[in-house]
């Protein structure tokens, strides 16, 4: 199974992985950077397992993000 | 000349740029926190928990501090904006530089100073008017002429245009650093590119790059004289500071927050004299000559005069990265202070240092330090040479941590 990894204390928050992937990202209101929805904290990395029918679909996020902190495994 | 104060307005990425510039005699420093500033890709930027210490260290060496929100602001910033702003309240953080509207709303109801950044483009007084409601200073934009510089700040006087404070309007300028190829605010080739938005502070620089042109029906590679046709040197004002001044600017500013304390400290130096050379009257060309060698030491693509004098944009870089004459190397880091002696020790972790070497310091405590070394103490005798794992001693006035780091000053053979 893949995974997104999301090096969150990097982000910028320019909106772009919650425009492309709204179901999967979230913006958050609280400090303006991208939140992965229902993803687990693994120190300040967040992961979150995904089906194969969205792995495409990721990849495009995590070629857009324009810090390169997000990643597919 | 003008009757203003002019105050010298240095960058500030870190703890040691800061010390660095209030060292070298900046009346005050710039800076950024979390991602909401013009260098949200830095290493280690400052977080809003920082703004505290900022703001003390600031006070107690008599400086001023402002903070850059100048980013495009989006609806999910607004939350940070406001958490930053109140941190900016509460610690006396002097003013704010920004550029979008919601900044601009929301230091109006926090009751904090307002700078308008150079994002803005202010290139005439009714702009500057129109701005006078909800601030105190104008950045105006790089791309004006002195001539212009100065018929702004002499409308200002006349039609007495007072900001929010009731003094009349200040004008700042940049003195020193880096330029845009396209107008500030305004480009978004990286954005375009690489969907790194320059506006929120992650210009991956395409600007600086070498470019071919190519007929696509013939293949053929057409000829230009300089590749980086899109990579314009870098504003250096030293020799024409007098003319600067004379346009009624009276903060003077030097870019370059992502840069380290050797530049800020070479730079915020040098033009701290020349500021107070022409304010004495002793302004020269010997001491312009001296000055520029100076401030090509540290990082820099080449200089001109940018759009100041009013030339067009035809100066572009020849080489990629920096023309510096001298370059650091990395040599190893703090160990150890013996406080009562004011002994530092060093522990070498790479390359080698010899009886001679200029060694240059970078730290919180002390800015930027630069020294030859004459007499070397290696593992406490006197040596020639030092290698990785040997501890180094030198006389150091200010407390050595393990956070500070020793580099080698070498000539730069490729400048």
């Amino acid at each position: 199974m893949h995974k997104i990894v999301h090096y969150r204390n990097k982000c910028i928050g320019c909106n772009i992985c919650y425009e492309l992937q709204p179901e999967t990202w979230r913006m958050s209101k609280k400090d303006g950077k991208a939140t992965l929805i229902n993803s687990t904290q693994k120190k300040s990395v967040f992961i979150l397992s995904i089906n194969h029918s969205i792995v495409n679909q990721s990849q495009e996020v995590a070629k857009a993000c324009p810090v390169k902190i997000i990643k597919i495994i | 000349m003008t009757k203003n104060k002019i105050e010298l307005l240095a960058p500030a990425g870190s703890f040691d740029c800061i010390q660095a510039a209030i060292n070298s005699g900046a009346d005050a420093i710039y800076f950024g926190v979390e991602q909401l500033n013009m260098r949200a890709k830095s290493v280690s930027p400052f977080l809003i928990s920082d703004i505290k210490k900022i703001a003390a260290v600031c006070k107690a060496n008599k400086i001023k501090s402002y903070i850059t929100l100048n980013t495009v602001m989006y609806d999910h910033d607004i939350r940070l904006l406001q958490n930053i702003l109140s941190e900016v309240k509460r610690n006396g953080i002097d003013a704010v530089i920004a550029s979008d509207f919601a900044v601009i709303q929301h230091c109006r109801q926090f009751n904090i100073p307002l700078h308008i950044s150079t994002q803005a483009n202010v290139s005439n007084i009714e702009a500057v008017q129109f701005f006078s409601s909800f601030a105190d200073v104008v950045v105006l934009a790089r791309e004006l002429t002195l001539k212009q510089v100065s018929q702004i700040t002499k409308e200002i006087e006349r039609k007495k245009i007072k900001g929010v404070s009731g003094k009349l309007m200040k004008v700042e300028i940049f003195v020193h650093g880096a330029l845009c190829m396209a107008i500030s605010g305004k480009c978004y080739l990286s954005l375009h590119t690489q969907n790194a938005s320059a506006n929120r502070g992650a210009c991956t620089q395409n600007c600086r790059r070498p470019y071919k042109v190519t007929d696509t029906e013939t293949n053929e590679e057409l000829l230009i004289d300089n590749e980086y046709i899109m990579s314009p040197k870098d504003l250096c004002t030293i020799g024409v500071l007098d003319e600067v001044i004379k346009s009624g600017a009276c903060v003077l500013k030097i870019e370059g927050r992502s840069k380290g304390a050797d530049y800020v400290s070479v730079v915020t130096k040098c033009y701290r004299e020349a500021i107070d050379s022409v304010k004495n009257e002793t302004y020269s060309e010997n001491k312009i000559q001296h000055w520029k060698k100076e401030l090509a030491t540290v990082y820099n693509r080449g200089f001109w005069e940018g759009y100041y004098l009013g030339h067009q944009l035809g100066e572009w870089t020849r080489n990629p990265g920096s023309a510096a004459t001298e370059k650091k190397i990395y040599i190893g880091k703090g160990s150890k202070y013996y406080p009562k002696i004011k002994v530092a020790e060093f522990t070498i972790e790479s390359g080698n240092i010899s009886k001679g070497d200029t060694l240059m310091l970078l730290g919180t405590a002390h800015g930027m330090k630069k020294e030859q070394i004459k007499n070397l103490i290696v593992n406490g005798v006197q040596a020639d040479e030092a290698v990785k794992g040997d501890k180094i001693t030198f006389a150091c006035a200010t407390k050595v941590s393990p956070k500070d780091k020793l580099y080698k000053i070498l000539k730069n053979t490729n400048a």
